[in-house]
């Protein structure tokens, strides 16, 4: 029974009460076994020194493409989008990655132990999503939960993809219709099922039960006023959702706040632009924080590099978030969105020893650095 | 007339000081200095604010693209090789005020033709804040831009025209210059007098370039010469350190974060200080490949650098006095000095060193815009 300790650091936990104070963390058997201001040593047990560091959980990037988009050479790969029909529901992520992509690494060196990567936005139905963890060289080795939610697209790119093919849907009205009729014929099937009536199985409409059930979120990629769009079907159909992006959420804080929907804020790295780029406004974290939204801060990597999931911090905290706050926006909110609270984002006994020590604090000092990461209890990096 | 009193002043050429007025009487930096006063100048309170030149991207796309449009206004693409196109003509206010960039402490952007083509056409630099186009423009003509990269294959070799290859791309380069140098001085096109002009080290052509050939490419096409090149994006500058500081070329380094760049180029950041250490110019812009992302990845590039072990005060340079210098346009931008322009941005904290650090107030050619 292997113990290691690490001892001495400023411990951020993540947990409800968002306690923060200097102690040490006991792990064994990859998992978090104590949280306390002190815990006793014995000889056996392996020693980290985190005196001078910020000791919190691994980060978590709740809205990821790395290893589905590859821009390591020349031409760029897309096995995210698989956009030959606007309801490709049934399609899963894992299949789709290359776990070798120096992306992955990146992420670990910079203490994001946890992704969820998804399909692109190509389609209205774009495939299943799952959670990752960053480490490792098999991704269904990696995967920490799949599916982990069914992701959905509204606005410009499915419009693009199927407009230019004189294909529905070519509008905003019939990607609303898609998605209505979608899960209509969803709800029907499972009704079927339910009664045992079920005469063949339907891939597309199967993997859209889960959502249904409540099991996963729909993840909905959507801006501006097609935020209003995605809250109604999914409250008609009372599925569990995050809006995904959420550009302009400032105009619509009302309407998400009482959909008791999820935010998962980001990327905004884009000029400005009549159409969906007109507002970017990540100042709406913090009062989406304020009155109750569970938000996560995303960066689309690689669309942009995983690195920006600091700066994409810093612009909340720049734009007057609490950077404790903030922290929480890349741990334990996004494993809530994710459905893995109980494994991951917090430092609590019990969770997995996902930890890193860091000096200096990541979304506000813009030289803090991680120093260690740890996963399932294993150091698999150290900053030489 | 304005008074700043008693910020944290970064002159810009990495000079800082502290507790330091700055006099602003009309469009002017009439003053830095401590215990400054002036009867009927407004007073600022700058303490506990540091206090900076306004930013310059040097080589931006938004502002002139003509969004929406199928046929962004920053790509002639009719021809591979048209230094003739002056981008003052696509510059779109309304486009550039949208970029609100003065939030971000971005005062001036110089306005590029984008990679589309081998020579795209004349740069110009422009104010950030709304205000009439005549007094924004503060210099055309003050850049050629170029592109070496695949986005020109992409623009014409589909097109079954040439440049299909690199090989077509440095032949096109390369006979356009010397059919302009050979030309008569009476009978040079207006495009031949333009390649002429960077031929002579008047006019500073940048050239968007990022895989390594292509920088090797670029620079041995020009060594010798009098031009003054400035590599664009260039995220395999590492690769070419040596070469660059022998021939002084300059470095807009592209968005870093844009389609993972770092990751892609394995790129080492800290090399910049061995060309700023020899006195290349480095400045960061918005841009990658020949578009603008938002205004904020300015600093986050400038962040990066941070990060590698630059010099804050250096970073602060490359985004203020160094691109002012590449434009030709340091007797007006780029510090915070007597004669100036005043165009500041008074930030809570350093931007560099906090991502806790906002802009409290812009001043633009002298007027308070935010």
């Amino acid at each position: 029974m292997k113990q290691t300790l690490i001892q001495g650091g400023t411990i951020h936990t993540m947990d409800e009460e968002n306690r923060i104070f200097q102690g040490d963390v006991l792990v064994e058997n990859g998992r978090v076994k104590a949280v306390l201001p002190s815990v006793p040593h014995t000889e056996d047990m392996e020693l980290i020194d985190a005196r001078g560091l910020i000791v919190m959980p691994g980060l978590i990037d709740a809205h990821s493409h790395i290893g589905l988009f590859d821009f390591n050479h020349q031409e760029s790969v897309d096995d995210a989008n698989e956009m030959t029909d606007p309801v490709t529901a049934a399609v899963d992520a894992r299949y789709g990655v290359n776990p070798s992509l120096p992306e992955f690494r990146a992420a670990y060196e910079r203490g994001i132990t946890t992704l969820l990567l998804t399909p692109g936005s190509g389609n209205v139905f774009c495939g299943q999503a799952f959670a990752t963890k960053t480490y490792g060289t098999n991704i269904f080795d990696m995967t920490v939960k799949a599916p982990c939610a069914v992701k959905i697209a509204l606005g410009g790119n499915p419009k693009n993809t199927y407009g230019k093919n004189n294909r529905l849907p070519m509008t905003r009205m019939g990607i609303a219709n898609v998605l209505w009729d979608t899960f209509q014929r969803a709800k029907e099937y499972m009704d079927l099922k339910d009664k045992g009536e079920l005469k063949t199985v339907d891939l597309e409409l199967e993997a859209i039960l889960p959502a249904l059930r409540k099991e996963i979120p729909c993840k909905i990629h959507c801006t501006q006023h097609d935020m209003l769009t995605a809250i109604e079907v999914a409250k008609a159909f009372d599925v569990e959702f995050s809006i995904e992006h959420a550009w302009g959420a400032t105009t619509y804080m009302d309407e998400l706040v009482e959909s008791g929907c999820h935010v998962c804020y980001g990327p905004i790295a884009t000029y400005r632009a009549p159409g969906e780029r007109r507002k970017v406004d990540i100042e709406a974290v913090s009062e989406l924080d304020r009155r109750g939204v569970n938000v996560a801060i995303v960066t689309d990597s690689p669309i942009l590099g995983i690195e920006s999931l600091y700066h994409h911090m810093g612009e909340a905290v720049r734009e007057g978030t609490d950077p404790d706050r903030v922290l929480r926006m890349v741990t334990i909110n996004p494993a809530r969105i994710l459905k893995v609270e109980d494994r991951l984002g917090s430092l609590e006994p019990g969770k997995e020893a996902d930890i890193i020590l860091v000096k200096g604090k990541i979304g506000l000092d813009t030289d803090a650095q991680v120093q260690l990461t740890m996963m399932g209890g294993k150091v698999i990096y150290r900053n030489n | 007339m304005y008074i700043i009193k008693g910020g944290t002043v970064h002159i810009g050429d990495k000079r800082v000081e502290q507790d330091c007025d700055v006099l602003i009487r009309g469009r002017v930096i009439e003053a830095v200095g401590k215990n400054l006063s002036r009867r009927d100048a407004e007073i600022i309170d700058g303490r506990g604010r540091h206090i900076f030149p306004g930013f310059i991207d040097p080589t931006s796309a938004i502002g002139a693209m003509g969004i929406p449009t199928s046929y962004p206004d920053i790509n002639e693409k009719s021809s591979p090789v048209v230094p003739e196109m002056n981008i003052r003509y696509a510059m779109d206010p309304d486009e550039l005020d949208n970029q609100e960039f003065y939030k971000s402490g971005i005062t001036a952007v110089a306005l590029a033709p984008g990679n589309a083509n081998v020579i795209g056409g004349q740069m110009a630099v422009f104010k950030t804040a709304p205000m009439k186009l005549s007094e924004r423009l503060v210099k055309e003509k003050a850049g050629l831009k170029g592109a070496v990269t695949a986005d020109v294959l992409q623009s014409y070799g589909k097109r079954d025209m040439m440049p299909m290859t690199r090989m077509g791309i440095f032949h096109l380069m390369d006979k356009a210059i010397k059919d302009a140098l050979a030309a008569e001085e009476k009978d040079k096109t207006q495009g031949q007098r333009v390649l002429s002009s960077v031929m002579e080290g008047k006019l500073p052509f940048f050239v968007s370039a990022d895989l390594k050939g292509e920088i090797d490419s670029l620079l041995h096409l020009f060594q010798g010469t009098k031009a003054r090149i400035h590599l664009v994006d260039g995220f395999s500058f590492g690769g070419c350190v040596n070469q660059m500081i022998s021939q002084g070329t300059g470095l807009v380094l592209g968005n870093v974060s844009d389609l993972s760049q770092i990751t892609r180029h394995g790129m080492d950041l800290s090399l910049i200080k061995k060309l700023t250490e020899a006195g290349n110019p480095v400045a960061l812009t918005n841009s990658h490949n020949g578009s603008s992302e938002g205004r904020e990845v300015l600093l986050w590039s400038g962040i990066e650098l941070y990060r590698a072990g630059l010099d804050p005060e250096e970073v602060i340079k490359m985004m203020s006095l160094n691109p002012a210098r590449m434009l030709g346009v340091d007797d007006r931008l780029g510090t915070i000095e007597p004669g100036k322009d005043a165009d500041i941005s008074i930030f809570t904290a350093h931007p560099i060193t906090t991502y806790a650090a906002k802009v409290e107030h812009s001043f633009v050619s002298g007027k308070v815009v935010f």
